[in-house]
C-alpha cells in the first residue's frame, strides 16, 4: 500500500512505483516544465525524465527506479520542482571508500560476464547497477536466445539474468551495489557513485563501463504524448512486471526489437495493428518477421509515422507512404486508432561516462552513435578504462557477453601474473577469434561488424590518440 | 546480395524453401513425419544441432543454414520445442485422410487435446479448422501437433485458440 | 509542415522543432551555441533523448556531417542529476 496524491493504492512487492501507477491506469506521469504538456513513461529504465515524481517529499525522483514500499507518499510534478531546504540538510549520506581491483559499471550481460570472469581469476570486483535487480535488459527479454548452448542459447533472457544473479551471489570477491548510479569519473582515477543513503568514492585499478544503450527518440508531431513509449519501455512493463501496456498498438520500426515487441504484445493480448518500416525491406531477422506475419500482423514497408493525436493519452496515429527520398507521399495517409505507439527506431550507445572521462570518441552510424575508440581488447584511450556491450556499439546480448569476457580477460592478463595471466591471455585470443571470425562472420551482422571495425584501432594508434588527446584521467 | 523476396514480406514461399534445400523431397514427405526448419538466413545460432537426439541436423559453422538428414529424422519435434526463432516445424503427409503439422505455440489459452482450433498460414490467413492430437511443453514453448485438412500440411504454420467467454 | 510547434526535440526543457529552426534561421551557426541558446540537453536526462535528434536536424539544415556537428560536444560530470546532500558534510554546513 502506498499513497498516491492522497489516495491509498495497492501494488505488488517488487514493482517499481512507475509500473504500479501504470497498472492502475495512470496515463499522465508529469507535466512538462515550460509548455505544461502531459507526459507519460517512455524508457522505464531510468534514462529519460518523463517519470519524475515527488516521492516522500523529495522531488525529481525517477519513479521507474524506486521499488514500491508501504507508506511511500507519491505525487506528480508540474515541471521541475526545487527541493525545499530541508532536503539539502538531510545529511545522512555516508561516504564509503572502495578500492577494488576492477570496477564494473552496468550489470547487464556484458557487466555480469565480466564480473564472473574476473572473479574466477581472483580479482576483487565491485559491480554497480542503477536498477534494483541485476540483468540489465535481459530482465525483460522473454524470448529465447540464439547463439550456442555455451552462450545460454535456448534460454530465455530473464532466465539468463536469474542464472547470472545466482552465480554472482555465491562469489565472495564480487560486491554488488544495486540501485546505485555512477555520476562521474574524476582525476586520480576516482569514480563517484551514489545510492539512497551512501556516497561511494571508488578508486579501482581498472574500470569496465558497460553502460548499455538508450532507445532512440523520434521527432514527429505530438511525439511526447502519453502512450508514445519506447518498445523496450513497454517490454519492461509487460515482461518484467506482467502489466498489460495497452489495448491497441502500432509499432514503429521493423528491426529485431520492433518485431520481437510485436510478438510479445500479441502474447500479452494487445492488438498490433501493424509494424511500420521506412525502408523497402524488413530490418530484423526473417524468423522474427515470420513469427508475427503468421499471426496476421502486417508490415508496412516504405511507410513512416507522420503524427499522433490524443488527449491526454494517444488515441490516433497517422502513417503515410514515403518515396525513395523518404519524403511523405501526399494523400497516402492511413489512420490507426491506437492507445499505444511503440518506438523501435533503433538504440543509441550510452557511452557518456567514457566521453566524460575524456576518452576519444567517434560518431559511427553503423553502431548507432558516439562510441569510444578502443583496441581489440576493448581498452579506450583512458588508460585501463574499458568498454563492453551496447555502449561499445549497438549489437546483441550474445556479443555483449563475449565483449564483457574479453575486457575482463584483458584486465586479468594485465593485473595478474604468472599462470593466471597466461591462461587469461590464451582464453582472450580464443574468445576474440570466435567473436570476430565465427560469430560476426554472419551476413546478418555485417553492419555492426563494419561499425566495430571502424571503432577498433591497433595498440600503436591508440597510443597516438593518447598523446594527441590526453585525458587527465587514468586508472591502474 | 540482392534482396530475396522473403525479406520484403516476412513470408517465405515453398519455392524459396526448395531453392535453399530446406524442403524435404517428395518421397520423404510421403513416408512419414519429418522436420522442416524454415531458417533461411545465416543467423549465428546452432541450438537445434545439439538438441536433436538423432544428430540429424548438421552445421559446420554457427552461421550455417541448418542441414537436416531427412532419412535419419523421425519427426520427433524436439527441434520445434528448442528453436529460439520458432522456425522449426514437423509435417506428416503420409496419411491419405489428413495431414499433420507440429508447430510451436506460446499463447494463452493453452489448447487441450481434442480441441478444435483455427489454422493460420504463413500470412496469418485463416485456412480452416483443425484438431489438436498431441501436445507437450518445454520451457514455456508448447509443441502442438494438429490434424489439418489434406493438402494443407505445407501451409499451416500457426494455430489460434479462441478464448472461452 | 505546420506542426513544428508540437514536435518536441528536448523533452526536459520543452524545446520544439520550431524553436530549433527559428534559431538556425536567425543565424546561430554553431551547434554548441544552439544547445546553450535553447538549453538542449541541459535537463535531467542530460541529452540522452535530444542530442542526436538536434544534431541531425542541425546537420541537415547546415549541410554538415553529424561528426562535424558533434566535434565540440563535451559531456561533463555529473552525468545524471545528483542531490547536493551528497556533497554537504560536517555539522555546521
Amino acid at each position: 500500500m502506498f499513497d498516491f496524491e492522497g489516495v491509498p493504492v495497492e501494488a505488488y512487492e517488487g514493482e517499481s512505483v512507475a509500473v504500479a501507477l501504470y497498472a492502475l491506469g495512470v496515463d499522465v506521469f508529469s507535466w512538462s516544465h515550460k509548455l505544461k504538456r502531459p507526459r507519460g513513461p517512455f524508457c522505464m529504465i531510468g534514462k529519460c525524465s518523463n517519470c519524475f515524481m515527488s516521492i516522500n517529499g523529495l522531488p525529481n525522483v525517477k519513479s521507474c527506479r524506486i521499488p514500491v514500499k508501504d507508506g511511500l507518499k507519491v505525487e506528480r510534478q508540474r515541471g521541475w520542482v526545487a527541493p525545499e531546504a530541508i532536503h539539502l540538510m538531510d545529511k545522512h549520506s555516508e561516504i564509503v571508500e572502495l578500492n577494488p581491483d576492477l570496477l564494473i559499471i552496468g550489470g547487464g550481460p556484458a557487466g555480469l560476464e565480466a564480473a564472473l570472469t574476473a572473479s574466477n581469476y581472483g580479482l576483487n570486483v565491485v559491480l554497480v547497477d542503477e536498477h534494483f535487480k541485476l540483468g540489465g535488459q535481459l530482465l525483460k527479454q522473454t524470448h529465447k536466445f540464439f547463439g550456442n548452448v555455451e552462450l545460454f542459447g535456448g534460454m530465455r533472457g530473464f532466465q539468463i539474468a536469474e542464472e547470472y544473479s545466482r552465480k554472482i551471489s555465491e562469489l565472495r570477491n564480487v560486491q554488488v551495489l544495486t540501485n546505485t548510479v555512477v555520476y562521474g569519473v574524476f582525476r586520480g582515477g576516482v569514480v563517484g557513485a551514489i545510492n539512497e543513503s551512501k556516497h561511494y568514492i571508488i578508486k579501482p585499478r581498472a574500470v569496465i563501463a558497460a553502460t548499455g544503450a538508450q532507445e532512440r527518440y523520434l521527432d514527429f508531431q505530438n511525439n511526447d504524448l502519453p502512450g508514445v513509449i519506447g518498445a523496450g519501455g513497454a517490454q519492461t512493463i509487460m515482461n518484467e512486471f506482467g502489466v498489460k501496456p495497452g489495448e491497441k498498438s502500432i509499432v514503429i520500426g521493423s528491426g529485431n526489437v520492433g518485431l520481437i515487441i510485436s510478438y510479445q504484445l500479441l502474447q500479452s493480448g494487445v492488438e498490433v495493428k501493424g509494424v511500420v518500416e521506412i525502408l523497402s525491406e524488413i530490418g530484423g531477422w526473417f524468423v522474427h518477421a515470420a513469427k508475427i506475419r503468421r499471426y496476421g500482423v502486417p508490415v508496412f514497408t516504405r511507410h513512416a509515422l507522420k503524427y499522433v493525436e490524443g488527449n491526454p493519452r494517444v488515441q490516433k496515429a497517422v502513417v503515410a507512404a514515403v518515396d525513395d527520398k523518404l519524403n511523405f507521399v501526399p494523400g497516402s495517409e492511413k489512420e490507426f486508432d491506437v492507445d499505444l505507439v511503440l518506438l523501435a527506431v533503433g538504440l543509441e550507445p550510452d557511452a557518456r561516462l567514457h566521453a566524460q572521462a575524456g576518452a576519444v570518441m567517434k560518431y559511427i552510424p553503423e553502431l548507432g552513435g558516439l562510441v569510444p575508440i578502443r583496441t581489440r581488447d576493448l581498452e579506450t584511450t583512458v588508460v585501463n578504462m574499458y568498454v563492453a556491450g551496447d555502449s561499445s556499439g549497438i549489437e546483441e546480448a550474445t556479443t555483449a557477453i563475449l565483449e564483457g569476457k574479453i575486457a575482463a580477460l584483458s584486465i586479468v592478463s594485465k593485473l595478474c601474473d604468472g599462470s593466471r595471466a597466461e591462461n587469461a591471455s590464451s582464453t582472450l585470443e580464443k574468445t576474440l577469434r570466435f567473436l570476430w571470425d565465427e560469430y560476426r562472420s554472419s551476413p546478418l551482422l555485417t553492419r555492426a561488424r563494419r561499425g566495430k571495425e571502424q571503432a577498433t584501432v591497433p595498440r600503436e594508434e591508440l597510443e597516438d590518440f593518447r598523446k594527441k588527446f590526453p585525458s587527465p584521467i587514468s586508472f591502474g | 546480395m540482392n534482396t530475396v523476396k522473403f525479406r520484403l514480406t516476412g513470408v517465405i514461399e515453398l519455392r524459396e524453401l526448395k531453392e535453399l534445400g530446406l524442403l524435404p523431397p517428395e518421397e520423404r514427405l510421403k513416408k512419414g513425419p519429418v522436420a522442416i526448419l524454415e531458417c533461411p538466413e545465416q543467423i549465428p545460432c546452432n541450438i537445434c544441432v545439439p538438441y536433436c537426439g538423432l544428430k540429424a541436423i548438421k552445421m559446420d559453422k554457427i552461421t550455417d543454414i541448418p542441414r537436416v538428414d531427412w532419412d535419419k529424422c523421425t519427426g520427433c519435434g524436439l527441434c520445434v520445442a528448442v528453436c529460439p526463432g520458432l522456425a522449426a516445424f514437423v509435417v506428416d503427409l503420409s496419411r491419405n485422410d489428413y495431414d499433420y503439422v507440429t508447430l510451436p505455440h506460446e499463447f494463452l489459452p493453452v489448447p487441450r487435446l481434442g480441441e478444435t482450433v483455427t489454422l493460420l498460414n504463413r500470412r496469418g490467413e485463416c485456412v480452416g479448422e483443425g484438431v489438436v492430437v498431441r501436445l507437450w511443453e518445454k520451457n514455456k514453448t508448447r509443441v502442438v501437433t494438429v490434424r489439418v485438412p489434406k493438402g494443407l500440411g505445407l501451409e499451416v504454420r500457426a494455430i489460434w485458440v479462441e478464448k472461452k467467454q | 509542415m505546420g506542426g513544428e510547434k508540437t514536435v518536441i526535440i528536448c523533452r526536459c526543457n520543452d524545446v520544439t522543432l520550431d524553436d530549433v529552426l527559428t534559431a538556425i534561421h536567425e543565424g546561430i551557426d554553431d551547434f554548441e551555441l544552439l544547445r546553450k541558446y535553447l538549453k538542449i540537453g541541459f535537463g535531467p536526462c542530460q541529452g540522452r533523448s535530444c542530442i542526436m535528434i538536434a544534431a541531425r536536424i542541425f546537420a541537415k539544415e547546415k549541410g554538415l556531417s553529424i561528426e562535424d556537428v558533434l566535434r565540440n560536444y563535451r559531456i561533463r560530470p555529473p552525468i545524471i542529476p545528483v542531490s547536493s546532500k551528497y556533497f554537504i558534510h560536517g555539522d555546521n554546513s
